[in-house]
């Protein structure tokens, strides 16, 4: 993963009283970009982001050094050395140590002026040291509201050298603005406040800024232990000091770590560290900087949830304190939270999306199941696999080359002895169905002859180093350069080559994998580009790095190199929580493991897990064992078909939920406490979460292990939760042990929900279009449930146009209605309905008909009595037109 | 599975509430996608039982398109059943089974085309075609089977004498090793009765030389003893035969350290835990450590620079532990000659030879010498013999095929070069690999085992235990074995990593017999 967040130069800072703001913060891909243009015409764009990490050359230089030292070479893992800790970051060393008595920070109360929703004014640092008052440094300070009860503060020198750079790219455009009205100015205080009633109140000095909601309690204080630093043209520290209120609090996010989803606390450690790095052998349950970052931080209690945005894409470092009765986030960039507001659920994720980038409708294949290695080796192995699948009735969506199809690790071309008929190899492919996805990295190979090396060395497209030369760093293909996306032209130019005339071998069916673009420099400092290379643009003196490289809006993105090992599954689960509440919620790891060999057991079980993941893709390194599915033995693979098949079944229900995540922004998947938000039981658990708010799921990440622990939320609401598997409703009542064998992982449907599957699962998804829908029907303590089903070609950007249906489902006792969300929009599909389950229904209907297009049909239904469990059997009503089925009792 | 999985969990009683029958089936002989064997277990007239007998359904609701046995046998024509099974008769071809979910899903599957009847004229019959070509196909391979089987048959009768004759070989050897080993034990015998004679003889000069060790010895001892209670008495201040710590604290001597002290420590040295020694200990403990510091202080020596005194000591170890290192790899090494053990005795006599003994003395020796030496020879001779015993055995225990028609082919090396390799099979040992571009030879396994499916052993060979890989298992090869006129491999793959597909084509696989079997296999 890769998100980049380098320049130090910003303070932007969005606070959100009411709910999350949780930007957005990926930004979009330039040569993502470039693609969709590309491919406009026929399909939305799959772009499928990655993290490569093996590095040849490093991994020699580690084992020698092992055998030198050891005798042996013992079990390799992640080179520290590597990789900066706080003490070896100046920026990080000297922010930590500072304790300053009293803040240097000031306001100007002369200079405030509100315009609109902007207060701006003058900041001033204060020498105090002869009586007398030194005005030290100049600052110039924006207050902003934003609508949905968002705030933004941004603090830069009022004369800077030059200007800071600024992320641009995360945010869907500027957000929209609130009114901002200054009520009074005394006691050394000014108070604002913006159309919502929420308040702003700014002590003068030392400087703070205290945000205070609806019921006039504090949610969110910028700088109240006076820790604010804005170095000029140096290093900024922002402190923002907690409210000291109650209870159990959980702050979550800012990914990307090992670690649990809930943060702990770092002082006595190091802290959470934000940086894109590529971490050969990463470690567990660490802090350490891993491939991309989000600076989004929540922080949750019962009475209200609080977020914080940090739009800067510098190197970031987040300390956090956990105290026993209020949780304070201390730090480099500090939150805290308490107050009071209702809840975190549902609607809190809702506001922030209205400003910032929304995914697209990914492709119905990329939420497939995808098979990868690290790499097949020629068009045979690769046909050879295609063919296992369906020798072992194992449906798959997509099969991906790594690095070794390219011509000695040039881009955009493929080894002309092992895939030499690239075009036929994909119709290959598509014959079946299936989509092929091929790896494409960011860096150059600078080899005379290579015509992208010598274009970019023409128009002088590379980034420079400091001396203003062409940068040349060491990755897969040696000697390399690395295009500077910063400069549009150079975005334009590789999005050119993109093109199915000048990537010969391409169609729409071959989607593309981004990796090693953090950038990933092997003999870099940290394994990246040194800070001081030059960028086309902000003519900083430092970096400001590469800002993108890819985006929740058009990729998915997967945990990078993870190893055959129950503790890498495990952190798989945290990960994507984290990744998904932070506005990333295509996520996965690689089933499987990157490294090492899974035994039958673990790979089954992360079958069983990632089919309930996101991205579910098995990747594994080349010098490891193969393991598609039916090399393991004939009672192995079947359970991994049946875990894959499970996948298959619900696809359309996550194709609905990714779109509904298009449109409002909410995880897909999400931890228990957003939908329970005043259960604080569930604040701490990250081993199980929701799809959507209607499934649970509780992956069986334990080895050897014949019974887990579920909690099941809601007992205050009377939730009853229905085991997918038997139908059986167990009614909320916080931690229950469930009895696993390794074919089951607990897996819950919502009472009150409707989920639409398709049972007929087939070699790929592209084939199941057509099929129809089992519709199951959980009913809750009222007997009602309510469920949605988005359907379009599952392809083309044909929705944009209205070409698609958006329905609802609703049951009542007398009744089960299906009708279009969005009337304007509509969608020749030839589903239908073969099936409807309804379980938990306690009194059955005595005759049921469907009633569609004025036709009215009797239908048979059987009655699965101890189970209560009803089955109306072949509806037949089709999805096209809206339809309703009537009860008598 | 998905839908069928809870269901199939139901205990619970099941009732049909409301039945509403349509009745559409049109007159067919069999349903859709029924093979002929089982059309009988489907009669229109009749309820219709799933095959796994747990539930009845009237005979409309087959191939409805929903789903209603366990086992998928209600819809063989649809896809409405995860786990059902759709036959296609493909007439002209091969007979088809294929899964319910390949079923109207838009790819042509089954060569007749009936796999996809919802979108008529989107598959055409191209049964004709393929069953001809695949005829066409299956005659060619025959005939090849046919011509090859000729030479199979010579190999087999090659493999058969060369088995036989190595089997007279083998008995030849076993005569030829009892022979030896009545040589040896003759030899054996002799050598025994002379050494006994060479003994006897130099036992004398052994006497004179030990008498001589015992005289010195006793003189070295006596002269000590006087030394010591001459010292005894010079430190026994008080006479009274018995030493006490305060007694020799006035001794300088005992002042190891020469801090001009006799402290606790040192007492401690001298003395062990005892306060007192009398003349007896003195002698045995406290005296040889005292006079090595009495000859210092008396300026009889100087103690030695360190390196001096340490580095004889280290080479001598080395050298030693250097002997030893060259007898145990010669030990460790059955083709490396070596001096047996018994002869150990030997090395004693060495530096007497270079003492003068008198003549008859010399030649019992020179006899008992010449007797070992036919000894070794005769010993050397039984090994040999041995050896090769095991590696006939070995080779008749070899399995060469059912009929031996591999037995010719042990030790054939053929070769394959691909873009940046050359690999070596030698059947029946090793498989290797070496780069074009130079370097060391790579092991891809040592010869293994048959390992063909049952019925078909002899398709696949197994070599195992090649050189390691980085990170991963030992190197292996499977060589998958076909009909061919002359023994050849066509294809080297490695597949999975550090796992290498050898494609060997070799008379010896040539079966017309087995041929036609398989082929009426196929067409049931």
């Amino acid at each position: 993963m890769s998100l980049t967040f380098r320049s130090r130069h910003t303070s932007f800072f969005e606070i959100d009283i009411d709910s999350i703001y949780a930007s957005n913060s990926i930004i979009k891909s330039p040569q993502n970009s470039n693609v969709e243009l590309k491919r406009t015409f026929s399909h939305h764009l799959v772009i499928i982001i990655a993290k490569e990490t093996i590095h040849t050359i490093r991994m020699k230089a580690l084992s020698l050094l092992l055998i030198a030292a050891f005798g042996l070479s013992g079990s390799l893992a992640v080179d520290r050395n590597n990789f900066k800790t706080c003490e070896q970051s100046g920026f990080c060393k000297r922010l930590r140590g500072f304790k300053p008595e009293k803040s240097q920070y000031a306001l100007n109360v002369d200079s405030v002026f509100v315009h609109g929703n902007v207060l701006s004014a003058e900041v001033f640092t204060v020498d105090h040291d002869d009586d007398k008052k030194n005005i030290l440094w100049r600052y110039a300070l924006r207050l902003s509201a934003l609508a949905d009860g968002t705030f933004r503060v941004e603090m830069d020198e009022a004369e800077p050298l030059y200007p800071r750079y600024r992320t641009q790219i995360a945010l869907e455009g500027e957000p929209k603005g609130d009114g901002l009205k200054l009520i009074s100015n005394e006691n050394g205080k000014l108070t604002l406040s913006n159309t919502q009633g929420h308040k702003v109140v700014i002590t003068i000095e030392p400087l703070k800024i205290e945000f205070v909601d609806h019921t006039g309690e504090v949610a969110v204080v910028l700088n109240e232990n006076s820790q604010l630093v804005v170095e000029p043209l140096r290093v900024r520290r922002e402190k923002i000091g907690d409210d000291d209120e109650q209870g159990n609090i959980v702050e979550v996010s800012i990914p990307e770590h090992t670690d649990n989803f809930y943060l702990k606390t770092t002082t006595s450690g190091e802290p959470y560290r934000l940086y894109n790095l590529d971490v050969f052998e990463y470690e567990l349950d660490s802090p350490m900087a891993i491939y991309g970052a989000v600076p989004v931080l929540y922080s949750h209690s019962s009475k209200r949830s609080s977020g914080v945005f940090w739009h800067n894409s510098a190197e970031t470092w987040v300390d956090v304190v956990n105290f026993s009765e209020s949780t304070v986030v201390s730090s480099l960039v500090n939150f805290m939270t308490g107050g009071q507001k209702q809840r975190v659920d549902a609607s809190l994720l809702l506001t922030h999306n209205q400003q910032s980038k929304r995914s697209i409708c990914f492709q119905k294949f990329s939420l497939a199941y995808h098979q990868s290695r690290w790499n097949y080796m020629d068009e045979v192995d690769l046909r050879t696999v295609d063919e296992g699948f369906d020798e072992h009735d194992i449906p798959a969506d997509a099969l991906w080359l790594d690095i070794e199809y390219t011509d000695k690790k040039k881009y955009f071309t493929w080894d002309a002895e092992k895939f030499r008929h690239p075009t036929e190899m994909v119709s290959n492919l598509t014959a079946k169905g299936r989509k092929l996805v091929v790896i494409i990295d960011p860096h150059i190979k600078r080899e005379a002859g290579y015509f992208v090396h010598e274009d970019c060395t023409a128009k002088d497209y590379y980034v420079k180093n400091k001396e203003g030369r062409d940068y040349e760093g060491w990755c897969w293909p040696g000697s390399s350069s690395y295009p500077d996306f910063f400069n549009p032209e150079v975005t334009q130019y590789y999005i050119e080559r993109y093109k199915f005339e000048n990537f010969p071998g391409t169609s729409k069916d071959v989607h593309i994998w981004n990796d090693m673009n953090e950038p990933s420099v092997f003999n870099g400092p940290e394994i990246t580009m040194p800070k001081d290379c030059r960028h086309w643009k902000p003519r900083n003196k430092e970096d400001s790095g590469l800002a993108s490289y890819w985006e929740h809006s058009y990729a998915a993105v997967w945990t990078g190199d993870n190893a055959a090992e129950w503790g890498f599954l495990q952190a798989s689960v945290p990960m994507c929580i984290s990744l998904a509440t932070a506005g990333i919620s295509f996520c996965g790891s690689d089933v499987g493991g990157f490294f090492k060999y899974p035994e039958a057991e673990l790979m089954t079980r992360w079958y069983q897990a990632g089919a309930y993941q996101a991205f579910f893709r098995a990747h594994s390194h080349i010098e490891t064992k193969r393991r598609e599915p039916w090399l393991y033995d004939a009672t192995t693979i079947s359970r991994i078909r049946d875990a894959v098949r499970r996948r298959y079944a619900l696809l359309d229900f996550w194709y609905t939920l990714f779109y509904e995540h298009s449109i409002d922004g909410l995880p897909v998947t999400r931890p228990l406490f957003q939908e329970f938000p005043k259960e604080e039981a569930t604040f701490t658990i990250d081993n199980q979460y929701l799809l959507g708010d209607k499934l649970l799921i509780r992956p069986v990440l334990e080895e050897g292990v014949t019974s887990v622990k579920v909690y099941l939320p809601g007992k205050e609401s009377g939730t009853l939760w229905y085991d997918v598997d038997s139908y059986h409703a167990v009614a909320a009542n916080g931690w229950i042990n469930l009895d696993v064998t390794i074919t089951k992982i607990p897996v819950y449907q919502r009472g009150g929900t409707i989920v639409p599957r398709k049972e007929r699962v087939r070699r790929a998804s592209s084939l199941m279009a057509n099929d129809p829908y089992t519709l199951v029907v959980a009913l809750d303590s009222n007997n009602t449930a309510h469920g949605t089903v988005y359907i379009d070609d599952g392809e083309t950007f044909d929705y944009k146009s209205n070409k698609y249906i958006y329905g609802s489902f609703d049951y009542q006792p007398a009744a089960i209605a299906y009708k279009f969300i969005n009337k304007d929009a509509n969608y020749p599909t030839r589903s239908w309905v073969e099936r409807i389950v309804i379980a938990g229904i306690k009194n059955a209907p005595k005759a049921a008909k469907l009633v569609q297009g004025g036709k009215q049909t009797p239908l048979q239904m059987t009655l699965h009595r101890g189970n209560d469990v009803l089955v109306v059997r072949k509806p037949g009503a089709s999805m096209a037109k809206p339809w309703e089925i009537l009860f008598t009792y | 599975m998905i839908y069928s999985a809870w269901i199939r969990q139901l205990q619970s009683l099941t009732i049909v509430i409301f039945t509403f029958i349509i009745s559409a089936q049109t007159d067919v002989p069999r349903p859709r996608g029924v093979s002929l064997s089982k059309a009988s277990l489907y009669s229109p007239t009749k309820d219709f039982t799933c095959f796994d007998g747990t539930s009845t359904i009237p005979f409309s609701y087959v191939n409805d398109d929903y789903c209603d046995c366990f086992d998928g046998s209600d819809e063989p024509g649809t896809a409405a059943c995860l786990n059902g099974v759709f036959y296609c008769t493909n007439a002209g071809h091969r007979p088809q089974n294929i899964p319910s979910s390949r079923v109207n899903d838009g790819i042509c599957d089954c060569c007749d085309g009936t796999d996809e009847y919802a979108t008529p004229g989107r598959c055409s019959n191209i049964c004709e075609e393929l069953g001809k070509e695949a005829r066409a196909k299956a005659q060619q391979l025959a005939d090849l089977h046919k011509s090859g089987n000729h030479i199979r048959l010579e190999l087999i009768e090659k493999g058969n004498k060369k088995r036989s004759e190595m089997a007279l070989q083998l008995l030849q050897l076993e005569k030829d090793k009892a022979e030896a080993e009545i040589i040896k034990n003759e030899k054996e015998v002799l050598k025994s009765e002379l050494e006994a004679k060479e003994n006897e003889a130099l036992q004398v000069y052994r006497d004179a030389e030990e008498k001589d060790r015992q005289r010195k010895a006793e003189l070295e001892r006596q002269q000590q003893e006087t030394e010591a209670s001459e010292q005894f008495a010079r430190f026994d201040s008080n006479s009274d035969g018995v030493l006490t710590t305060d007694e020799i604290k006035v001794v300088n001597v005992f002042d190891k350290n020469k801090d001009g002290e006799v402290d606790q420590e040192e007492i401690l040295h001298f003395f062990g835990d005892k306060d007192s020694v009398n003349m007896e200990d003195f002698m045995s403990t406290t005296w040889p450590m005292v006079k090595p510091l009495l000859m210092l202080d008396q300026g009889m020596f100087r103690p030695a620079v360190k390196e001096e005194d340490d580095e004889p000591e280290v080479d001598e170890e080395e050298e030693t532990q250097r002997v030893e290192d060259t007898e145990d790899v010669g030990g460790d090494d059955e083709n490396i000659e070596e001096i047996p053990h018994d002869d150990a005795d030997e090395q004693d006599i060495e530096p007497e030879q270079s003492r003068a003994y008198d003549d008859e003395t010399q030649k019992l020796i020179d006899e008992a010498t010449e007797a070992r030496r036919q000894l070794t020879d005769a010993e050397r001779t039984v090994r040999e013999i041995e050896s090769n015993i095991r590696t006939f055995q070995q080779n008749l225990e070899k399995d060469y095929g059912l009929q031996q028609e591999y037995a010719t082919l042990d030790g054939q090396c053929l070769e394959y070069e691909d873009k940046e390799y050359i690999y070596k099979l030698c059947l029946f040992q090793r498989v290797t690999q070496k780069s074009k571009n130079g370097g060391m030879e790579v092991g891809l396994g040592e010869w293994g085992e048959w390992a063909g499916r049952e019925g078909n052993k002899y398709s696949v060979m197994k070599y195992t235990n090649g050189m390691a890989c980085w990170n991963g298992p030992s190197r292996m090869s499977i060589v998958n074995i076909n009909c061919g006129l002359e023994s050849k491999l066509t294809s080297v793959t490695e597949p999975f990593r550090c796992e290498y597909k050898i494609e060997l084509t070799t008379p010896a696989a040539c079966d017309d017999s087995n041929l036609t079997q398989e082929a009426t296999h196929d067409e049931l």
